[in-house]
This record gives structure tokens, sequence and C-alpha cells, in this order.
């Protein structure tokens, strides 16, 4: 349970003062990232380095699937779910 | 006002001669009179959007008033040359070819870029594997950005692929966007030196989709067919009689050494349904209207334009010209 909070805080922050174009925008667990424009390919590609710099996590082509990225809390389940295996 | 229904014939050109016509008056009035040059310069690659620039260069300034550089370098395709000669045999034109390998090679351009990629696969080596980047993801059944790959193939056609991490990425592509700005600076050497125009040859597509390189063959003095849709650009090289060879070639880079599909590389659509896509998403058409001629579902349209919105967004700096309005 510890590990699941400390993902999703840390997450969180990463992706809150990573996100573009969030002026006036609220972004919570459930924000869909991509539907609000809020990462593109640059940004997408710094979120797997940071994941993979953080969590020591290597995200394989078949895993580059909207739903392991699309909120804070798909990123977070799809982290422990990689942490976990 | 009110969009005409969504068919997949909406872009289909009405009158192409009379399209034709208005680019190469304005062109005229362009190059002569604006820019105040005598003739244009084109650099020619045998590919579908040069050869009609050219096409439309030679009705505007006349064939003796155009020259057509070639400008290959040790990862082009042999095909290109030969068309860009077919080309030019076929529209009278004069010819000048300027091995670019050398200029890349005190650049560090492939020097840079192999480092990258040995990065990401130890045992590439560019004397015996070909490489290319590609991109996975399905954009009609995926709401995502792009992530790249770095695709490496061997003598024996065995063919590895890995996702680029963003430094690799980065560094390839800036080593290669050497290639384009190199072809630029000499397309102006070329074009200073008979006091022509550089006739650029993007399409409505690659300036809109940022599928270009700044100053490199975004680097132009005028782009004639930089509004036509490239299903456009290909009723008009039938219509202007561009070898049909140059038109049944499939689009490529022509970047790195191994094939490269524009399609595979950046676009992830053909381009036939691309053009209509982006049609329905620069007029505002509902998704369900162009999803239902185009026999897709209104999600799938939706993704495509999400697309679209964030290519335009994240290219934006490509098209601006410098700031300085700084007081």
């Amino acid at each position: 349970m510890k590990q699941n909070t400390t993902s999703t805080e840390r997450i969180k922050e990463y992706v809150i003062n990573n996100a573009a174009g969030t002026n006036n925008f609220q972004i919570d667990e459930s924000t869909l990232l991509f539907e609000e424009g809020l990462f593109d390919s640059m940004g997408f590609m710094a979120l797997i380095a940071f994941l993979q710099e953080e969590y020591n996590i290597q995200a394989n082509d078949d895993e580059l699937v909207v739903e392991n990225f699309e909120s804070i809390n798909a990123i977070v389940t799809y982290v422990n779910k990689k942490l976990s295996a | 006002m009110k969009n005409k229904p969504f068919t997949k014939n909406i872009i289909k050109l009405e009158d192409i001669e009379k399209t034709c016509n208005n680019i190469i008056e304005k062109l005229k009035d362009d190059v002569y009179n604006k820019l105040q040059r005598k003739g244009g310069i084109v650099g020619i690659s045998g590919g579908i959007d040069s050869s009609v620039t050219l096409a439309l260069a030679v009705k505007a300034f006349g064939k003796e008033n155009v020259t057509g550089i070639l400008l290959p370098e040790k990862d082009s395709s042999p095909d290109s040359a030969m068309l860009a000669n077919k080309l030019a045999e076929k529209f009278g034109i004069k010819t000048i070819v300027e091995n670019i390998s050398d200029a890349l090679d005190g650049f560090g351009c492939y020097r840079r870029r192999d480092e990258a990629m040995q990065r990401v696969f130890p045992e590439y080596d560019p004397k015996t594997y070909k490489s290319k980047i590609a991109i996975k993801q399905d954009v009609l059944n995926q709401n995502m950005p792009s992530i790249f790959s770095l695709v490496i193939i061997d003598k024996n056609g065995n063919q590895k692929s890995k996702m680029l991490p963003m430094n690799e990425y980065l560094q390839i592509v800036a080593a290669s966007n050497f290639k384009q700005r190199s072809r630029m600076s000499m397309l102006y050497y070329h074009a200073e030196a008979l006091h022509y125009a550089v006739i650029g040859t993007p399409n409505k597509h690659e300036v809109e989709q940022g599928f270009f390189v700044k100053y490199g063959d975004g680097g132009a003095d005028v782009m004639p067919i930089g509004d036509l849709y490239k299903s456009q650009v290909y009723e008009i090289a039938a219509y202007l009689g561009v070898p049909q060879e140059i038109i049944d070639r499939t689009p490529t880079t022509d970047t790195y050494s191994a094939e490269q599909t524009q399609e595979e590389f950046f676009y992830q659509l053909p381009f036939e349904l691309m053009d209509l896509i982006w049609y329905g998403w620069e007029n505002d058409y509902d998704t369900g209207d162009v999803a239902y001629a185009l026999n897709l579902k209104p999600n799938q349209i939706e993704h495509v334009y999400k697309t679209f919105e964030r290519k335009m967004k994240t290219t934006e700096y490509l098209r601006l010209a410098p700031i300085r309005d700084y007081k």
C-alpha cells in the first residue's frame, strides 16, 4: 500500500510539473492526459524516461497503449504492475 | 456558411487547368515582381512533390529559366536520381548534381546519428546494417502521442526494432536534419549565383502538420504547392504529364538508409484517407459525417482529429519566423 501511495504522489508531481499548457487547469488522478492535450510526443517520451529512471521500468513496445498511460491512475497501475512482475 | 455534404470526392479539384493557371500566374508575380528574381531553382528528388513543383515552375518561367538540382548523399536511394533525371528530361530543363555526402561528413551528420543508434543497438554498424525510424501506434484506434522506434535491418534482412529513448531520438533527428539543411544551403548557392528564387516543394500537409525541417526543406522563397492536399498534387501531376513512374512511387523520406515511407515515419495513415480527414477537421465537419463517408467509426475520426490538433500545436514553432517584437 505504501508503494501505491508513493507512486501516486511522485507520478502526480511529475505529471503536474511537466504537462503542457496547464494554465487554469486542475489535473487530478483521473484527468485524461492525452484527451486534454497535456502530453505530446516529447512529453510522453520524457515520461517514459522518468519512469525508467525513477522505478527502473523498461516499457516494452506492446505496453505503449493508451490504457497504460491515459491518466495518473493508469500510470500508477501500470508502474505497480511492472514493479510486482 | 453551411458546409457542403462530406463525400469522398470533396477535395477533388473541380477544374485542374484553372487551379494550375492560378498557381502559375501567382508564381510568376511572386518571383518576378515581389522577389525580383528571374527564374527558379528546384531541388528534385524523384518524388511527387518536387516533380509537380518543377513542372509548375517550368510552366511559369519557361524551361530555360528553371534549373533542377539533384542532391544525393550516401543514404539516398538510387531510384531518386534515376527518376529525377527522367523528370528533367521530360520537361527539358538543365540539371546539376551536387553530392552532399562530404559536407555531411564534415558536419558529423552520420557519426552523430550512428553514435545515438549504437546506444540503442550496440551491434549496429552502418556498413552492414540499414536503419530507419518508425511510429508503431495505430492512429485510428488510439488517441496517444507518437512514440518512435529505431529499426535496424542486417544484410540477411533480419529486422530488430526498439523504442527510442528521448535523448537518442532527438540526437538522431538533429543529426539527420543536417541533410535537409545542407540541401537548402546548396539550393541557395545556385539560386544566388543565377539570381533565381528557391522554389520550395512542401505540400499542405508537410507545412501544416510540421513534416519539414526548419531552415531545411522548409527554407525557400515560395511554396507553390503549399496549399494543396497530397491527392490534389497527384491530380496535377497527371495533368502536367509528370512521368508515371514518379506518380506510381510510394512517397518516401529518402533520409534513412532503410526504405521508409512517409506514412510509417510521420503520417500514420495512407494519404488518401489523411487528406479527407484533414479536410473534415479543418472545416469543422462532424466526426459522424466524415466516418459515414469513409466507412469508419466516429471515434476513429475523433482520434485522428486529436492527432491533427496535437501535431499542429507541437509543430507551431517550425512555422514561426524569428520572434523579434521585444521592444
